[in-house]
């Protein structure tokens, strides 16, 4: 069944490039180099193999060698940008657009403006999402960065625990704070939670998760000192201090907060849809998902990943020519099916494929009010500086008041 | 001892000399100039000349004195059991017993384990929720609740200390080990004929035989715990509130945000930190050469 | 005095080295109980054996884009011939600084010890132009040129530190049997320096081998290292445990039967100067 649906999205892709008027018909046979990372051994074989096939099909005899780096909890960017600053022969690179500012005030990113407008799919990636690219690079004119595929994240819930404390899925924000509390179930009665509500996010990365609190409360990135977003980060502080949370919280990251809430340590936490798949084999029916409900305000993070075509390249058209293979075609449909991550293409959101899983659904539910934290030249700082400024509220040595200070500071100067 | 005129010796430096030179002159040269420059890659166009001005913020920079504070306890506490440990550790290897080749080559696994994996595992068995640590501390009755270590504070910093102890055990007690082998054994019989216990033959004889050895390599480990950076940031990064940053996590962490006018800046305090204790030492040598 | 009792050497040797022994060992246990330990063990009660034993994660190791054996053998050559340049090099410099005097000795020595003081990540983007410059990136040369350039003062030091411990007598009496300076070199200095080459040796090795930063931006996909493959284990939807501490095992496992023929050599320094002396 799937096969037949994937061909047929393949075919009709392939039918409307066929179509398509060749604005840069004289690209010549050459070879683009294309760094990315992988987030595990399987996504590395299926972007070797998303290469091969774009190598053996493309029409203009265009070889992409690609060059894997390690993640490296982040440092994949700071690699990027010291061998690109040290003249390396890089064409396209994968990127996030919190690394994209560095790279663009270095004039290192070419302008894919010209690219995009002469393509004549263009409009299957939603304007709005080429404005979130446009604005990143700090620019209305110029767009860096194209859109490869997103994730939204979301709370996981165990609906079990969710009916041992007699709960519903809360719809509200204020909903949600009680079920952090009534889900903090002490079993045996030593006085000790055996269940914690919620699995928090206090180590690097957190800052995503903690954003959805303080918009809960009415406050947003632009002044993160006014008394609605305190508020939040208020809420934030008791959730720890009261021990609806792991005391480990503080050093927490992604691996913890997984680990925890598969092992049945935490009721609910804050992840997107890679870690899906994960879930349900080791807890099966018992784990749901919802979006981070409204309060004063909504909001919730939106992952992302992107290409980006560098000023040395020299092959400018034929690098396009692998960007919107990533972004439309095969390239897309391949990569978001192997990794569960949200297609950019909407054509391909809409194959039964994405609609058909409960996951991709609640991410789907969650675009409107999924954002980004402001792209700025201080957020890759602000971000290595949220853990610390954070611990030091949840173990109380600073207020809220004095922490949202400190991050205001920090992200607002 | 040679000291006709001779090219000879520079020959023999000569290989040493042109691959550093040629290698990391430019680069540090580069490095010095920037901490007298506002120098933030974020914003190329606003690199400018600036004097002094890092280094004056950096003197009113509350969390570089923290870091500097926090570098003199990593190294001191780190550097001194890395030395305790492995001098024991040496000493115990030196005896002849059944299977000694083998033990001595299982002794070195800390220094082989890729650093990569070194922070991991420890994090991994520092867990708060599943950590062995805490298991093992359960077992023996010591604790009732489980610690956090590497989430509060007051305990991440001496977990993360225990672990580069851990990892710099072998190389002081090969390095021992290795000069151990230099001292004569007609120097032990001596001893023995005269009664000496065998605590005066450590102190008589073993110690003052390797004494350069042993103030090298404290010398040289120092310097590099100082500028070790994997463990901490694969465990903690720096936090929880700042309380495992050492001086060369926050140079790092500055320059991976490509600040690196006011991360060179630290990296040269950090510089003169340890040549306070390099500059004594070759003082130290080059009199003693001279007697 | 040679006889020990059982008892007193229990306490002078057998129970200090098992405390030791365990705290080096006892991570290296948990890295392999957790390499044949299923996943689904690892989040839970804490289990010091296990009776899952499974091997899917070293079959898994050769068989998945992380390219292991690959990745060993280019951290071997990168790693082998780091020592043979590094040593060569730190033994010529070490000896001149130990056994001659000569103008600017005393600057060179001091400018050994500083080069090792400036944090590496401040050197990179310069770096990264000279190895490109020199045509030598993605090749085991760049390694190699990096990790001497960074093992050398260390080496020098260390190197001319043993050298000033080893007595001068034996030397001096092969001059005045009318050796020159490089047969005395050769025959007498460097035979009893073996412990001390070896102890360096492994030193240059194990810093070249377990380097990440200069490997992650030297090499390609075709000379990457055995830091960088594990390395690529960790994604940003976490740790492949299985993976990185079968892989953790794998690269363990050669250095110390490496190092177990070569610590023979620990001994054999020591008789060799006793005969000849």
């Amino acid at each position: 069944m799937r096969n037949i649906k994937l061909t047929g999205t393949i075919i009709a892709l392939a039918a409307s490039a066929a179509f398509g008027t060749c604005a840069f018909a004289d690209i010549e046979p050459c070879t683009i180099n294309y760094v990315y990372w992988a987030d595990n051994t399987d996504y590395s074989a299926l972007m070797q193999d998303i290469i091969a096939k774009f190598n053996a099909e493309n029409e203009y005899g265009i070889e992409v060698v690609g060059e894997e780096i390690p993640w490296d909890g982040g440092g994949y960017s700071n690699t990027l940008f010291n061998t690109a600053m040290g003249g390396a022969d890089i064409d396209v690179a994968t990127l996030k657009l919190t690394a994209t500012p560095m790279f663009v005030n270095n004039d290192l990113l070419a302008d894919l403006v010209p690219f995009v407008d002469a393509w004549e799919d263009k409009d299957v990636i939603s304007e709005n999402l080429y404005n979130i690219m446009k604005e990143a690079g700090g620019s209305e004119d110029a767009m860096y960065l194209m859109p490869w595929n997103t994730q939204i994240l979301y709370v996981y819930y165990r609906p079990s625990v969710f009916e041992e404390a007699g709960i519903e899925v809360p719809t509200t924000y204020d909903e949600l704070l009680a079920a952090i509390e009534k889900c903090t179930i002490d079993r045996d009665g030593d006085g000790k939670a055996d269940v914690y509500g919620w699995g928090m996010r206090g180590a690097a990365g957190g800052q995503e998760p903690w954003g959805s609190f303080i918009h809960a409360r009415g406050g947003d990135w632009d002044d993160l000192t006014t008394p609605e977003a305190v508020a939040g980060m208020q809420d934030f502080i008791d959730i720890y201090q009261k021990g609806f949370c792991p005391p480990t919280a503080t050093n927490d990251g992604f691996q913890e907060i997984i680990a925890n809430f598969k092992s049945g340590l935490t009721a609910m936490t804050v992840h997107h849809i890679g870690s899906s798949k994960g879930m349900v084999e080791e807890l099966g029916e018992d784990v749901g998902a919802f979006i981070f409900p409204a309060g004063e305000g909504q909001w919730t993070s939106m992952g992302d990943t992107e290409n980006v075509m560098f000023e040395s390249c020299e092959n400018k058209e034929a690098a396009f020519e692998w960007i919107k293979y990533l972004a439309a075609y095969d390239g897309q449909v391949m990569w978001c099916e192997g990794t569960g991550n949200i297609p950019v293409s909407t054509e391909v959101q809409q194959t039964e494929y994405f609609q058909s899983d409960p996951f991709m659904v609640v991410s789907f539910g969650g675009v409107d009010v999924a954002g980004i934290l402001p792209i700025k030249d201080e957020t890759t700082e602000w971000i290595s500086n949220w853990p610390a400024t954070i611990s030091q509220a949840l173990v109380g040595d600073i207020s809220a008041e004095e922490c949202m200070q400190i991050l205001n500071d920090g992200l607002n100067p | 001892m040679n000291r006709k005129k001779s090219i000879y010796p520079y020959l023999l430096v000569a290989p040493a000399v042109l691959i550093i030179l040629c290698v990391v002159f430019v680069p540090v040269f580069n490095a010095v100039r920037m901490s007298f420059q506002h120098y933030d890659l974020r914003k190329p166009k606003e690199i400018a000349f600036i004097g002094l001005e890092n280094y004056v913020s950096l003197f009113q920079d509350k969390l570089f004195w923290k870091s500097l504070i926090k570098t003199v306890l990593w190294v001191v506490f780190g550097v001194g059991f890395q030395f305790v440990f492995g001098f024991i550790l040496a000493v115990l290897l030196n005896q002849e017993f059944k299977g000694r080749g083998v033990i001595r080559a299982v002794s070195l696994i800390p220094w082989v384990t890729p650093g990569v994996l070194i922070g991991l595992m420890w994090r991994w068995m520092y867990d708060g929720n599943y950590g062995v640590v805490n298991d093992i501390l359960h077992k023996l009755h010591l604790i009732n609740d489980n610690i956090a270590f590497l989430a509060n504070p007051k305990t991440a910093f001496p977990a993360v200390i225990i672990t580069i102890i851990w990892q710099g055990i072998p190389f002081f007690a090969l390095m021992i080990l290795a000069a151990l082998q230099g001292i004569p054994y007609e120097l032990y019989e001596a001893a023995e004929i005269d009664g000496a216990t065998r605590l005066q033959r450590l102190f008589r004889i073993t110690i003052p035989s390797i004494k350069n050895t042993i103030l090298i390599t404290l010398l040289l480990r120092i310097i590099w715990v100082a500028n070790s950076v994997d463990v901490i940031f694969n465990m903690t990064e720096g936090g929880p509130a700042y309380a495992t940053q050492t001086l060369s996590v926050y140079v790092f962490n500055k320059a991976n945000v490509l600040n690196l006018g006011y991360s060179s800046a630290m990296a040269i305090m950090l510089a003169i930190l340890l040549c306070s204790v390099a500059i004594p030492y070759l003082i130290f040598t080059f009199r003693g050469e001279d007697k | 005095m040679r006889q020990q009792s059982f008892v007193r050497r229990f306490f002078t040797l057998y129970l200090p080295l098992t405390l030791i022994l365990l705290f080096i060992l006892f991570p290296f246990y948990w890295i392999f109980l957790t390499s044949i330990k299923p996943e689904t063990e690892l989040y839970g009660a804490v289990t010091y054996i296990t009776k899952n034993i499974t091997f899917e994660n070293y079959k898994k190791l050769f068989a998945t884009t992380v390219n292991f054996f690959a990745a060993m053998k280019n951290s071997f050559i990168a790693a082998g011939l780091t020592t043979i340049v590094s040593l060569t090099a730190s033994t010529l410099a070490a000896y001149a600084f130990s056994r001659y005097r000569f103008k600017g000795r005393r600057f060179l020595m001091a400018m050994f010890l500083s080069n090792n003081m400036f944090p590496t990540v401040l050197l990179l983007i310069p770096l990264y132009s000279i190895m490109r410059n020199l045509h030598i990136l993605y090749t085991p040369w760049a390694l190699v040129l990096a990790y001497t350039t960074f093992t050398l003062p260390f080496s020098v030091w260390l190197l001319n530190g043993f050298m000033n411990d080893l007595p001068m007598s034996l030397e001096e009496a092969a001059l005045v049997d009318g050796c020159n300076r490089r047969q005395a070199f050769m025959r007498i200095v460097l035979p009893i320096l073996g412990p001390s080459l070896v102890a360096t040796g492994v030193y240059i090795f194990m810093t070249s081998w377990n380097e990440y930063t200069f490997a992650v931006m030297f090499t390609n996909n075709s000379s990457r290292t055995i830091p960088v493959a594990l390395k690529s284990l960790i994604g940003q939807l976490g740790v492949d445990w299985g993976l990185l501490t079968a892989g953790g095992i794998i690269t363990i496992i050669p250095v110390c039967i490496m190092f177990f023929f070569a610590q023979k050599r620990l001994v054999e320094g020591l008789t060799a100067g006793a005969v000849k002396g």
